[in-house]
C-alpha cells in the first residue's frame, strides 16, 4: 500500500494531462482532415465504438457527482455537504467532455443542433438524450453558481431538480440502448435501470478520489471530519457495489439460459469471447473484486483504500461501458455475412480514437485542476 | 405518391449470385466504391447436404421499407422519412450523423455515406419509379427475381404473386412489418 506514497509532483501530473491533451488534439485534426471512415474502426455493422462508450463513461460519472453531492446538500446528510461544490463542477466537465466524445463520432454535430430543434423527433431516445442531459447542465451550472455565491436555497432547488434531472437523463440513456429491438443484448427495461446503479458507483469511486487527492496536496495530515467521511463514503460505496454485482450476475444468467437467439452469443463473447479479458480482468476483478475487498475490509477501509476502490472501480468501469456498447453490436444482422472471426464481427479502437478517448478525458482532468487552482471550492460550512 | 404502397416481391430459387443488382443500384444511385458501401446485396445461405448432393440458396436483401420502421422511430432529428406510399428514405441534409438508425435496423440495410456525409439507403429508386420506371435492381436482374409493384392496386403483378403464392417476410418476430416479401 506504499504505491502512491512518492505521489508524482504537480508540474508532473499537469504535464502528462498536458501531453493527452495534445494527443486529443492531433487524433481530432486527424479527423477533421482524413474523415471517419479513414480513421475511426467504427464499420457498417458496428456503428458505435469506444468514443460512444466513452461518452457513456464521462456522462455516467457526470450523474453519479450528482447523485453523491445531492447527498449533502439535497437530502441533508452532512457528512457529504462538503463536496458539493468540488462533485458539481467535475460533473459539468464530464458532462462537457463526454459531449466531446459524442461530438466526435456524429458526423454532423452543428446540424444536430438546428435540427433538434426545428425538425425534433419525439420518439428518438438521443433526441430526448440531447435535450435532458442539456437541461441537466443548465441546472448544474445554476447549481454551482448558487453554491460558489453561498445561496443555500437556491442551491437546494437547483440541486433538488438537478437530481430529478440527472435520474431521468440517465434513465433515458440507457434506453437509448435498451429500446433497441434489433439488439437482443440490450433490448428491454435493465439497461435504464442498470445505469442509474452504475453511476451511483461512478460517483461514489470519484468523489473518493477527489477528497483523497485534494487533501494530498495540501500536504497536512487528514482532518478527523474527512478521514469520517471516506469511511461513511467507503461503506456506502461497497453497498452500491454489491447492488452493482446483482446487476451483473442477473445481465448474464438470462443471457445464457436457454440459449436466447443474439442475446447467448453476445453473452458469450463478453464471457469467454473477445471481450473476455476485458470483462473478466477489467470489470470483474479491478471495477468489483478488488473494491470490494477493500471496502468490506474494516483494516483497508482507510481514506488510502476507500481511494484506491474508487480508483479501481473507475478503471474497472470505463471497461463496463466500452464492454456493453461492443458486445451488443458483435452478432451479426444477418445470416452469410463474410469476415466473422468465431461467428463474430470484429472491432478494435483505432489509433485516432485511442487518441480522442485519452484527449476527452486529459481534457477534463486538466480543467479540474485548473478550476481546482483558481477557484475557491473549500466549503464554508 | 397518394394511395400507394409500394413492394417487392422476390422468388428466390431464381437467384443465381450474380450480383447484378448490387452493381446497377451502386451505378445508378452513385454509392461511393468501397466493400461497406452498398444499398442492396446477396445474402448466402447455409449450404446443404454433403458432396456430391449440395445445395444452396440466396437471398437478395435491401432496405425493407417497413411498414413499423424503427429507424424512423429513433432518428433524433426525423432526417428518415416516411412517405405516403411506404418508402422509407433518408433527408441527407437533416442526417446529424449519429448512426442510430444503424443500430436500431435489425436488417443492417443502412449504411455512413461519406460523399453525402450522411446514412444512405436503398429507396427503391424514387426517382425512376415517380417516373414510372422500376428500380434498377429490378429492371437488371437477369431471372427476374425481384418483381416491383403497388399491393394497394389488386391487379398489380406483386399482388398476384402474393394471392398466387404462400409468402415470408425477414425477421417477423421484429414486428416491422417489411414491405420486401418473399415467396419462398
Amino acid at each position: 500500500m506504499t504505491l502512491l506514497k512518492h505521489r508524482p509532483s504537480f508540474k508532473l501530473w499537469v504535464g502528462v494531462l498536458a501531453i493527452g491533451v495534445v494527443v486529443g488534439i492531433v487524433g481530432t485534426g486527424n479527423v477533421l482532415l482524413n474523415g471517419h471512415s479513414a480513421v475511426y474502426n467504427v464499420t457498417r455493422e458496428i456503428p458505435w465504438g469506444i468514443l460512444i462508450a466513452t461518452y457513456v463513461f464521462l456522462v455516467v460519472s457526470s450523474t453519479g457527482l450528482c447523485l453523491v453531492s445531492s447527498l449533502g446538500h439535497v437530502f441533508g446528510i452532512e457528512k457529504f455537504d462538503f463536496i458539493g461544490k468540488r462533485a458539481i463542477i467535475l460533473a459539468i466537465l464530464t458532462l462537457l467532455c463526454g459531449f466531446g466524445a459524442i461530438g466526435m463520432e456524429l458526423t454532423h454535430p452543428i446540424r444536430m443542433g438546428l435540427y433538434t430543434i426545428i425538425s425534433p423527433n419525439f420518439s428518438s431516445p438521443i433526441w430526448w438524450m440531447g435535450t435532458l442531459y442539456g437541461l441537466y447542465l443548465v441546472l448544474l451550472c445554476a447549481e454551482l453558481f448558487f453554491l460558489m455565491k453561498g445561496m443555500h436555497k437556491g442551491a437546494f432547488a437547483m440541486g433538488m431538480i438537478g437530481f430529478i434531472a440527472a435520474i431521468t437523463a440517465h434513465s433515458n440513456l440507457g434506453a437509448v440502448f435498451g429500446l433497441l429491438e434489433a439488439r437482443p443484448y440490450w433490448h428491454g427495461s435493465f439497461l435504464p435501470i442498470y445505469f442509474i446503479v452504475s453511476a451511483l458507483v461512478s460517483g461514489g469511486a470519484i468523489v473518493s478520489m477527489i477528497v483523497y487527492f485534494n487533501h494530498k496536496t495540501t500536504g497536512e495530515p487528514m482532518p478527523q471530519k474527512y478521514e469520517d467521511f471516506m469511511g461513511t463514503l467507503g461503506k456506502l460505496q461497497a453497498l452500491f457495489l454489491l447492488i452493482l454485482v446483482f446487476f451483473v450476475v442477473w445481465k448474464i444468467i438470462p443471457g445464457l439460459y436457454g440459449h436466447p437467439p443474439e442475446k447467448y452469443e453476445a453473452t458469450v463473447a463478453v464471457l469467454s469471447g473477445p471481450l473476455a479479458f476485458n470483462f473478466w480482468f477489467f470489470e470483474v476483478l479491478l471495477g468489483l473484486a478488488i473494491p470490494v475487498i477493500l471496502l468490506l475490509n474494516k483494516k483497508t477501509r482507510t481514506p488510502y483504500g476507500v481511494m484506491m476502490a474508487g480508483l479501481s472501480s473507475t478503471v474497472g468501469i470505463f471497461f463496463m461501458r466500452y464492454d456493453l456498447v461492443i458486445a451488443g453490436q458483435l452478432v451479426s444482422m444477418r445470416e452469410g455475412t463474410a469476415d466473422l472471426v468465431g461467428g463474430l464481427l470484429q472491432y478494435s479502437p483505432s489509433v485516432t480514437e485511442i487518441a480522442i478517448v485519452i484527449g476527452a478525458i486529459s481534457t477534463c482532468l486538466l480543467l479540474y485542476t485548473i478550476a481546482e487552482r483558481l477557484l475557491p471550492l473549500e466549503s464554508d460550512h | 405518391m397518394k394511395n400507394k404502397r409500394f413492394a417487392i416481391v422476390l422468388d428466390t430459387r431464381r437467384c443465381i449470385d450474380c450480383k447484378a443488382c448490387t452493381v446497377a443500384c451502386k451505378a445508378e444511385n452513385d454509392v461511393p466504391l468501397g466493400s461497406e458501401n452498398y444499398r442492396n446485396w446477396v445474402g448466402e445461405e447455409k449450404l446443404r447436404g454433403q458432396y456430391p448432393n449440395l445445395g444452396q440458396s440466396f437471398t437478395p436483401c435491401q432496405c425493407q421499407h417497413c411498414g413499423n420502421p424503427p429507424c424512423a422511430h429513433v432518428c433524433p432529428t426525423k432526417a428518415t422519412e416516411v412517405n405516403q406510399d411506404g418508402i422509407v428514405h433518408v433527408v441527407a441534409d437533416k442526417c446529424i450523423g449519429c448512426k442510430y438508425c444503424m443500430t436500431a435496423c435489425p436488417y443492417n440495410a443502412r449504411y455512413y455515406n461519406e460523399e453525402i456525409e450522411a446514412v444512405d439507403k436503398c429507396t427503391f429508386c424514387t426517382h425512376r419509379v415517380y417516373a414510372g420506371r422500376e428500380p434498377a435492381c429490378v429492371e437488371t436482374c437477369p431471372t427476374k427475381v425481384r418483381v416491383f409493384g403497388d399491393l394497394n392496386d389488386p391487379s398489380s403483378e406483386v399482388s398476384k404473386l402474393l394471392t398466387k403464392y404462400p409468402s415470408r417476410v425477414l425477421k417477423e418476430s421484429q414486428g416491422t412489418k417489411p414491405y420486401l416479401i418473399y415467396i419462398i
